[in-house]
């Protein structure tokens, strides 16, 4: 499924909710290149086992770009708040996720992603912002900008409207958990 | 009987350029000569452990370094950031880095028994156990969290885990200035980089410029650092203690999944 149709299915669906959160799905997809990989910031990897001679320098962590792919989240889905459609988004969160490489540097204006390995901090990825945020258990590297922060039992959460984010980071990502609202 | 004859005369007709093609290797051998130097020179070799050993006799220091990274766009396009970082660090088991781009903003402090990372503009912070070495840290980072810690080679050259073994090539390029330093610069070859590092000349063999290429993408984008150091900073404990500031919240640091390793394969 293209990334425009992403973003009218984000619409519609948005429409139909009739939540501000859904609709905020509708920010520009397209717009950004779409990263595959990096350069490494180091010649040797500190988790190379020792001691292991000839060339043996590159190890556990080979791999870079194609950490971007990968959804564990989409699936978690108990429809706890919304309608039955947002199974659908599962399909097209492969899309969604590619595009985060690049926003993912950027929180509220700049701030996601380790510096030099923005990369592979896209690991274990997610869904565009609105789409599913609904699904409990679905990640999303971003927020709409109206969710205000309320600490309940010394836990600091993301309320965007009756959606609440739990932040954690991912590496040095920052990324945001759908979770039922605290109690 | 004329196909003979033909066939014949093509293959005249395509030995003669092929065996012109041929001769000119043969002619060549002084031109083709500088190749057959030693694909690993000692006195590389040799530069890049005096250097190593420098690092590890060094217990209080700073080091800043202007970076350059490119990221690979799918199409192959590279896009270049611009960024700095900042390490301080005591050996063995003491470190804070700070990251800076136009893009990005990072601390992480580590103080022998814990690591935290923050972001300073969304004010998140977590922390977790860390391991009782910088080199350990440096392990952990990057197998639990994910981590690749910009130049921590840095912190392993000059040990096992970054031995000259995996070198497939090693050649003194010739001297140069970085920031009015003299140095000598040096290339290498080991699987899936390229790389150079400018060496400072005399007593402090220090790295003052690094650059990483990637070989293992055929875009090969690159990394580039030039380094300024304070090899004698004079750090106080403080330096490496987090102190949430006022409206940060603390909160989770996920460990990796078993995703990297799944991905090597492709």
């Amino acid at each position: 499924m293209s990334i425009r149709n992403l973003t009218l299915l984000g619409i519609g669906l948005g429409l139909f909710a009739g939540t501000t959160a859904l609709m905020s799905v509708s920010f520009d997809v397209e717009a950004g290149p779409h990263a595959r990989g990096g350069a490494r910031t180091s010649v040797n990897h500190a988790s190379a086992p020792r001691g292991g001679g000839g060339g043996g320098a590159r190890a556990a962590n080979a791999n870079r770009g194609g950490n971007a792919n990968v959804n564990r989240n989409a699936n978690v889905n108990h429809n706890v708040n919304r309608n039955t459609n947002v199974n659908r988004n599962t399909n097209i969160n492969r899309d969604v996720n590619i595009h985060n490489d690049i926003d993912i540097d950027v929180d509220n204006g700049w701030n996601h992603g380790w510096d030099d390995h923005p990369i592979a901090t896209a690991a274990a990825v997610t869904t565009a912002v609105a789409v599913t945020s609904a699904v409990i258990g679905s990640i999303v590297y971003s927020v709409p900008p109206s969710c205000v922060t309320s600490v309940v039992n010394g836990v600091a959460y993301q309320q965007c409207g009756s959606t609440w984010y739990e932040p954690q980071y991912a590496g040095t990502t920052v990324q945001y958990v759908v979770v039922n609202p605290p109690g | 009987m004329r196909h003979p004859a033909l066939i014949t005369g093509l293959c005249l007709a395509l030995a003669a350029p092929l065996a012109m093609a041929a001769a000119p290797p043969k002619a060549d051998p002084p031109a083709a000569a500088p190749a057959a130097a030693p694909a690993v020179q000692p006195e590389a070799v040799a530069a890049l452990e005096k250097m190593g050993k420098y690092l590890r006799s060094l217990k209080d220091f700073t080091v800043h370094a202007d970076t350059t990274i490119e990221l690979v766009m799918e199409d192959g396009q590279k896009l270049q950031f611009p960024g700095t970082l900042d390490y301080k660090v005591r050996a063995p088991d003491k470190l804070q880095l700070d990251l800076h781009s136009d893009r990005k903003e990072r601390q992480m402090f580590y103080d022998g028994k814990s690591l935290t990372v923050y972001g300073p503009k969304a004010k998140y912070y977590a922390t977790v156990d860390a391991p009782p070495t910088i080199r350990e840290l440096l392990g952990t980072v990057e197998s639990t969290y994910g981590i690749e810690m910009p130049l921590a080679d840095l912190f392993l050259w000059g040990t096992d885990q970054a031995p000259t073994s995996a070198l497939k090539s090693a050649a003194r390029i010739g001297p140069a200035r970085i920031d009015g330093t003299v140095t000598d610069q040096y290339a290498f070859r080991q699987e899936g980089v390229d790389w150079q590092v400018w060496i400072e000349a005399g007593p402090k063999p220090l790295p003052r410029r690094l650059v990483i290429t990637t070989t293992d993408d055929p875009a090969q984008p690159q990394y580039a650092s030039t380094l300024t150091w304070n090899t004698a900073a004079g750090l106080k404990d403080s330096a490496f203690t987090f102190t949430p500031p006022k409206d940060s919240h603390r909160i989770q640091m996920v460990a990796v999944d078993v995703v990297a390793v799944e991905e090597k394969s492709p």
